[in-house]
């Protein structure tokens, strides 16, 4: 009897707690309160490095049909590489990040060369357990070189106010590292032959091949350029966050989150799923209790795959 | 000893051949954690193995044989299996510790949250038609969603989750009847009991209609579909039947160690730990999940013990592993015979 009683509270509850926030929401859209100019901003930053994580993760999936779990670790080797570089040679950080996406981009082409290209045509359920396999190694292989703890670059960039809202300097590098990436690599795909290629894989292997594209090769130079995108992302979020081994996971779930929601191998989707994720998670963490927000990330996430599996933008490809 | 091969292959196409080599594996298991005691020449294998090892391996060899029945025998991948981990883990221990609830009805309330959650999920995935990679991130999100839930309700503790309570609170003390015992011998018995339940469960539906719809489903889900199998339906069945022995491994876990937590119970790589054993020992058959949780969990707990000086070598082993056998042995460890043979030059390749 009383444990159904505290069935039917628990939601009632819980449901209180989404309602509130949402009031608060109105009250301060209604009020103009600033903050909100703030939040904004704050999302924009956010989400564009979001965008740029989800950005390989899509390539690779609309290229090759692989749903990489190493592209969180990617982050985390960019990071490092950042630090490294930066640390011991004592140069620019952004050139470091320069050094990061060259690693990766051969690290991607190595691993998936070695481990990627033998099982395409294996069951799905190898993709994700060799990648797997992948991250733990990566994973391990930083933790034993520099320890578990958290660091940072010591990257000081200051902060800019326009119109009484901050914005971190380091954040906002990020973001135009971001764009400016994402601008190159829509024109290469766009523009010219390889990228052409690439596109042509993405919408069918078989005729790809057919009209004389060597897929092989496309295969390991998208992975490359996937991974060398996530090496640029971790650069970037290493220029103003502080990470350890373990800081791939959140990147890789939400450039999961994201790349469904935009439309697996979609370029625009990974775009807007990145905004739409950064919005979610600055007015989330602000307005709902804890890490509620990230019930509601999984919601739209969940909703996504049920409705509308292919996303916003399904049906076009990288 | 050709009369011999005989007389075997005679009592191996026999229908009841499978219950004695069951009961011929089961019973080495029993008497394994004596075996391990046991010293030739100075040497005994405990001094690497110990009875926690062995328990940690049928937790896992069981978890994977309930993954087993749903996504080696329907080919449905479920990446989320430990939302029904987890949920068994919190209903033994919030019922516990909140009503004094006896922990084996815990588990069996547990066991039919599971499955009701199991339905909810299979019935939403595949009204939609998810499959493949959709089909494995939508469970992985079923779970995330879980332990995100779970962390934002104070009511279930949020992030501090569960202790468990002292056997003498609810019951007359430790014991069969309180689910704890003082020492780790008597839990390896229940986690076999557990196994030997799940295995001759999976067994009976390999043996009779619905596995045979299973695999079907498995095979070709179309063709299934055109000559008049309910392929949705049986998938939910076996969503069901798997996310409610899954609990089981839960509640036996928030027993045998002493705390819960969203972020032990519900960890996005426990999907993976849950589900490897079947995964390396060879998907869809009945031994597989078990000898792939013997290759598994004692070499990563060894590792772990072995290298504990430096942090991580374990997990470089673990992943490599992993790789190596999706690699070169993607039908698992009980193809290893076959193969063996198939070098020697024998040609009977022996699927499935």
């Amino acid at each position: 009897m009383i444990p159904a009683f505290g069935a039917v509270l628990l939601p009632l509850s819980m449901l209180s707690r989404f309602v509130d926030p949402f009031s608060a929401i109105l009250r301060d859209v209604l009020g103009l309160n600033p903050v909100l100019l703030q939040l904004v901003a704050f999302a924009l930053l956010l989400g564009g490095v979001y965008a740029l994580t989800a950005l390989g993760l899509t390539m690779i999936f609309g290229v090759m049909d692989v749903i990489n779990f190493a592209h969180g670790i990617f982050l985390v080797v960019g990071m490092y590489t950042t630090l490294v570089v930066t640390t011991t040679f004592g140069v620019n950080p952004f050139l470091a990040i320069g050094v990061a996406v060259v690693v990766l981009f051969v690290l991607g082409v190595v691993m998936h060369l070695s481990i990627i290209e033998p099982i395409l045509d294996a069951p799905d359920q190898n993709q994700l357990i060799v990648t797997l396999g992948a991250l733990f190694v990566i994973q391990s292989v930083i933790e034993i070189g520099f320890g578990p703890d958290p660091q940072s670059i010591g990257f000081k960039a200051g902060t800019l106010e326009v119109a009484g809202v901050f914005i971190p300097n380091g954040r906002l590098y990020a973001l135009a590292l971001a764009i400016l990436a994402m601008v190159v690599v829509w024109a290469f795909l766009q523009y010219t032959d390889l990228g052409r290629e690439i596109r042509g894989t993405a919408n069918n292997r078989i005729g790809a091949q057919y009209v004389g594209i060597n897929v092989t090769r496309i295969n390991y130079l998208t992975f490359g350029i996937g991974a060398a995108l996530a090496g640029l992302a971790g650069g970037s979020v290493a220029l103003f966050n502080r990470f350890d081994p373990f800081s791939g996971s959140t990147y890789l779930i939400n450039a999961f989150v994201i790349v469904v929601l935009g439309g697996l191998g979609s370029f625009p989707g990974a775009f807007l799923g990145g905004m739409i994720i950064g919005f979610l998670q600055v007015f989330g963490s602000y307005y709902l209790p804890g890490t509620t927000y990230q019930i509601l990330i999984f919601l739209l996430f969940i909703g996504t795959l049920l409705v509308k599996p292919e996303g916003i933008f399904g049906g076009e490809s990288a | 000893m050709s009369e011999l091969r005989e007389r075997y292959r005679a009592f191996d196409d026999h229908r009841y051949s499978g219950v004695a080599k069951g009961a011929l594996g089961f019973g080495l298991l029993a008497v394994l954690p004596q075996l391990i005691a046991v010293s030739v020449a100075g040497v005994s294998i405990d001094q690497w193995v110990s009875v926690k090892i062995l328990v940690l391996t049928l937790i896992f060899a069981f978890s994977a044989q309930a993954w087993n029945i749903m996504s080696g025998y329907t080919g449905q991948f479920s990446f989320g299996h430990a939302a029904f981990f987890g949920i068994g883990a919190y209903a033994t221990q919030a019922l516990l510790a909140t009503y004094g609830l006896n922990p084996w009805i815990g588990m069996l309330v547990g066991g039919l949250l599971a499955a009701v959650y199991g339905l909810f999920v299979g019935v939403l995935c595949f009204r939609y038609n998810l499959k493949g990679h959709y089909f494995a991130l939508a469970t992985l999100a079923f779970a995330e969603l879980l332990r995100v839930v779970v962390q934002n309700t104070s009511e279930l503790n949020g992030a501090n989750g569960y202790y468990k309570p002292f056997a003498r609170d609810y019951a007359s003390g430790p014991g069969l009847a309180a689910f704890q015992f003082q020492t780790d011998l008597p839990y390896y018995y229940v986690i076999l009991a557990f196994l030997i339940i799940v295995t001759a469960v999976a067994w009976a539906i390999r043996n009779s209609w619905i596995g045979l719809y299973f695999f079907s489903i498995r095979e070709d889900e179309d063709a299934a579909a055109s000559v008049g199998v309910p392929t949705n339906r049986y998938k939910i069945y076996g969503v069901v039947i798997s996310a409610f022995f899954t609990a089981w491994a839960g509640a036996f876990w928030s027993m045998y160690y002493n705390t819960i937590q969203p972020s032990t119970v519900f960890d996005l790589f426990l999907n993976v730990r849950l589900l490897l054993p079947a995964v390396v020992g060879g998907p869809g058959t009945l031994i597989g999940p078990i000898i792939g949780s013997f290759f598994v969990t004692p070499v990563s707990e060894v590792l772990r013990t072995t290298f504990d000086q430096v942090n991580g070598l374990s997990h470089v082993v673990y992943g490599l592993v992993l790789i190596l056998i999706v690699l070169y042995s993607p039908k698992g460890i009980v193809n290893w015979p076959a193969r063996f043979r198939a070098l020697l030059g024998r040609t009977e390749e022996d699927d499935d």
